[in-house]
């Protein structure tokens, strides 16, 4: 599941403007310059400080939505994503970044709120193994610049607002649709494409956001929503429907403030979730569907080792 | 946009979707009941500061959050953002960018069983706007069935809650408020799945379908201790998330199509009308006149939403047209 990272990258924000003003000094950065728009981008996702792990935390509640009746409440939701940054000033592009992260996101009985371990499907009544979100790793694919390769600046506003004491980021949706890794090699004859929709938004201080002195927008909160055909291990099939997540959090400043059940299921089974991967990690990223390929072709070689 | 979450007794209201009979409401009281939410209660909580705990608290803590503690004292809230379409099998496409503002406010009541209480009336307005230029949309043209329809914006007056909220409930349930309190910050998170009769649709929707199904989104964040300061009426600052997902709005004319519509936005609460952003704020002063101030505290209309107020357009069209 691409979470913070794909609404990020979604997301830059960038306005045309006239001379760079750079970070660090007492001029405070100027929203209509683009390599300090970006900078603002980089201050809400991770730090202008490179390499300073950044840790993200939201909870709230997957739905089911069936055509022909009304939403059920699956689970609940906590999730955690685990990130840093490398920065650049290019002669060309202008302020670049490059985010790095590691995410996981656990579903709870909804009404004990405990991590689920197996779920019975009320549709088809099997009851199968849950497999959370655990994504290592989900990482900005190349770097993200305040300009073009021409240097022209690049005009991304539209998802910010300045209003107030606040800075509102978001409003628009990553819109996910490519081929499935757990189908086959004829989708676009007979279906199965990957099919999401995910969407965050964000407020943070308007003053800190513009405070060159402040590397970071530490008290950033947000709201993350994603909409997806069943999660593969839901064992759905073609059966019409749709999971709906809807989910708030912040940004917190430690491991320590993450929620007991988190820190725990973390501490357990996911420990290399607590470190951002490294600043050069190249590796493709991860998502529940080719995290949950693995899961399957391990658990079917298992059961016939001769296939 | 919901106003508040509250206790069970109560109405919600919704941009869409005000009149949602109480029947139906259970599921999403249930299901908030249940709710992961951190914390209830901040760690450290002064003598003199709200207590989370307390029911006449809590009825203050859901107020303050819905609109102000001072009886009558307008507030408005603002949102921007897109709606999209998804159909199994292709690219969603973002259909508008969208503009909305709901313009409130509440009044007191005290009841000898059930203690304080208050009740919030509201109008509401969304605006859909072309996603290239921003400009507000008259006639859309649907890619799907390449009809051209005309665009009905979201014209809800009034959106109230239909009975005031209490420190108690009816049953004797205590008001409780269910937020998180993190960092210094607190906010409210929650979901109203809708599911009912389709005031568009037929006498025999459990037999045959087309039961109006929806489901709004809402997150709102403001600062803890404002919160829970007594002495601050009004919150300086709040920041909101709503989202929507449903079936086709009815004046896109998709019929029966597989599909649904998603909202996703994000805002705030503005000082004054003149916060808006344009061009909703021109809009709403030529257009809807109405909508500059909240209806009165007394407001005992039934609740507007998109899908009774398109029927009383398209009504009204058809006997002009003396269909």
């Amino acid at each position: 599941m691409r979470t913070l990272t794909t609404i990020t990258a979604a997301a830059l924000s960038l306005l045309v403007a006239g001379t760079a003003s750079a970070a660090g000094t007492e001029q405070p950065l100027d929203p209509a310059n683009a390599d300090d728009q970006l900078r603002i981008q980089v201050k809400m996702s991770c730090s202008l400080v490179e390499g300073t792990p950044t840790l993200y935390w939201w909870s709230g509640r997957v739905w089911a939505r069936v055509p022909g009746e009304p939403n059920r409440l699956l689970f609940n939701v906590h999730g955690m994503n685990m990130r840093q940054c490398r920065v650049k000033q290019d002669p060309v592009r202008g302020f670049c970044y490059r985010s790095v992260s590691r995410e996981v996101m656990f579903y709870l009985d909804p009404v004990t709120n405990e991590v689920a371990r197996r779920w019975k499907s009320p549709w088809s009544g099997e009851e199968v193994d849950v497999v959370h979100v655990a994504n290592d790793p989900v990482n900005a694919r190349d770097w993200y610049c305040s300009r073009d390769k021409d240097g022209k600046p690049v005009d991304r506003s539209d998802n910010l607002s300045f209003k107030d004491d606040l800075l509102l980021e978001g409003g628009g949706a990553a819109r996910l649709f490519y081929k499935s890794p757990l189908a086959g090699e004829y989708q676009d004859y007979v279906g199965g494409t990957y099919h999401a929709m995910e969407f965050g938004t964000s407020a943070a201080s308007a003053v800190e956001a513009l405070d060159a002195g402040d590397s970071e927008l530490q008290d950033t909160l947000i709201s993350w929503v994603r909409i997806s055909r069943w999660l593969p291990w839901m064992k759905m099939g073609d059966r019409d429907g749709l999971v709906v997540f809807h989910t708030a959090g912040m940004r917190l400043d430690s491991w320590e403030q993450l929620p007991e059940v988190v820190r725990r299921e973390v501490d357990t089974r996911y420990p290399s979730y607590k470190a951002p991967p490294p600043l050069d990690d190249l590796r493709p990223n991860e998502t529940s569907w080719t995290v949950f390929k693995k899961f399957i072709d391990e658990r079917r070689a298992k059961e016939s080792p001769s296939n | 946009m919901f106003i508040s979450r509250r206790s069970a007794s109560q109405s919600s209201a919704f941009v869409f979707a005000a009149e949602v009979p109480s029947s139906r409401k259970t599921s999403f009281l249930a299901a908030a009941a249940v709710a992961a939410l951190m914390a209830a209660v901040p760690a450290t909580l002064a003598a003199d500061m709200l207590d989370p705990a307390k029911p006449e608290d809590a009825l203050l803590l859901n107020r303050k959050m819905t609109c102000s503690l001072e009886d009558g004292q307008t507030v408005i809230h603002w949102w921007r953002g897109s709606m999209l379409s998804r159909v199994p099998g292709e690219r969603d496409r973002v259909l508008f960018n969208v503009q909305g503002m709901n313009i409130r406010q509440c009044g007191s009541f005290v009841d000898p069983k059930r203690g304080p209480g208050f009740r919030s009336v509201s109008r509401e307005v969304m605006l859909y706007l072309d996603p290239q230029t921003n400009e507000v949309l008259r006639r859309w043209k649907n890619p799907w069935t390449g009809e051209e329809v005309e665009v009905i914006h979201v014209a809800n007056d009034p959106v109230n809650m239909r009975a005031p909220t209490f420190a108690f409930g009816a049953d004797g349930k205590p008001a409780v408020f269910r937020g998180s309190f993190v960092k210094g910050k607190a906010w409210t998170s929650g979901e109203a799945p809708l599911w009912y009769d389709n005031p568009l649709a037929g006498d025999y929707q459990s037999y045959v379908g087309n039961n109006y199904h929806a489901m709004e989104m809402l997150n709102s964040f403001t600062d803890a201790k404002a919160l829970l300061n007594p002495a601050v009426r009004t919150l300086p600052s709040v920041s909101i998330s709503w989202a929507r997902v449903s079936d086709w709005i009815p004046w896109m004319k998709m019929g029966g199509r597989t599909g649904i519509i998603v909202f996703n936005t994000v805002g705030m609460r503005v000082a004054s009308l003149e916060d808006l952003s344009e061009p909703l704020r021109s809009e709403l002063k030529a257009n809807y006149p109405a909508y500059l101030v909240p209806p009165p505290l007394d407001d005992s209309r039934p609740n507007e939403t998109s899908w009774t107020y398109i029927k009383k357009v398209v009504d009204s069209r058809r006997a002009a047209k003396g269909d």
